[in-house]
């Protein structure tokens, strides 16, 4: 199994793996504590993303990461991530232009 | 596709498929390993809980596996629904629900829950910080010789010893 390296472009695999198939997609954690050893991995059971890791710093990202992924399954595909963390949005929503300024 | 169990492979098996091979087409090697699976299928049945008692279970789970073993913990977005049930739904015309699953298992014993779209916010911190109290025997950066590669490291990365200098 090869592992990838970089922390972003595991991400952006796995959400695109995810998008693609969220049928069969599935995120699993791994964590051996007497190791100190932390194996991510997301498959759609033909492809498989895994990323592993023995930092604390990346632990910190992981959370990110399960948030992005609460938030796909829980809503949908097509949820906008850049609410979990400003992350690339699926849909361009237009900004809004108030009409004069509040006072 | 088969491979026997060994010890990355997630208890029970790995896919659904495996258990639906004919047992007179398998080898002595997969014979075996799916006699394996049926034994551990038998012992290992899955529980589906509400949401804090699987976080509370979670966390004994992780405080069991500290000295050794370890703690899979499965996310996956399902309707819960069989094949038939979705295509009555479907051609009914009603939206089929889906709900995040998750799972998780120290090798003894399966837990599961199933979050939708309401509680996931809720859950989901509690899940961060129960991981973030026990996922405690990685590594941290600490690199104290030279001071100057830190400061750098400290504006691209995050720690948790980093104290704010002001500019």
């Amino acid at each position: 199994m090869v592992y990838i390296v970089s922390w972003d472009e595991f991400v952006d695999r796995s959400v695109q793996l995810f998008r693609a198939d969220p049928e069969s997609t599935r995120y699993v954690v791994k964590y051996r504590h007497c190791d100190g050893k932390l194996v991510l991995k997301v498959t759609d059971n033909k492809e498989c993303l895994k990323f592993k890791t023995d930092q604390a710093q990346e632990a910190k990202k992981m959370e990110k990461l399960n948030n992005i992924f609460f938030t796909l399954m829980a809503r949908g595909p097509d949820v906008d991530l850049s609410e979990v963390t400003g992350k690339e949005p699926m849909e361009t929503q237009p900004t809004k232009k108030g009409r004069g300024r509040k006072q | 596709m088969h491979r026997p169990p060994n010890k990355f492979s997630p208890p029970g098996g790995f896919r659904r498929a495996d258990h639906q091979i004919p047992y007179l087409l398998c080898d002595s090697r997969e014979k075996k390993s799916l006699q394996c699976l049926r034994i551990c299928k038998e012992y290992s049945s899955e529980v589906l809980l509400q949401l804090d008692p699987f976080l509370n279970e979670l966390t004994s789970m992780f405080e069991k596996s500290k000295e050794k073993g370890s703690v899979w913990v499965t996310l996956k977005r399902s309707s819960l629904k069989s094949k038939l049930q979705k295509r009555k739904l479907s051609s009914a015309g009603e939206s089929i629900e889906y709900r995040c699953l998750i799972r998780a298992t120290d090798a003894k014993k399966t837990i599961s829950t199933s979050v939708g779209a309401k509680d996931h916010q809720r859950f989901q911190a509690s899940y961060a910080t129960i991981l973030k109290a026990h996922m405690t025997a990685l590594k941290k950066r600490e690199r104290k010789d030279r001071k100057k590669s830190t400061e750098a490291e400290k504006k691209q990365g995050t720690s948790t010893t980093t104290k704010p200098k002001k500019l």
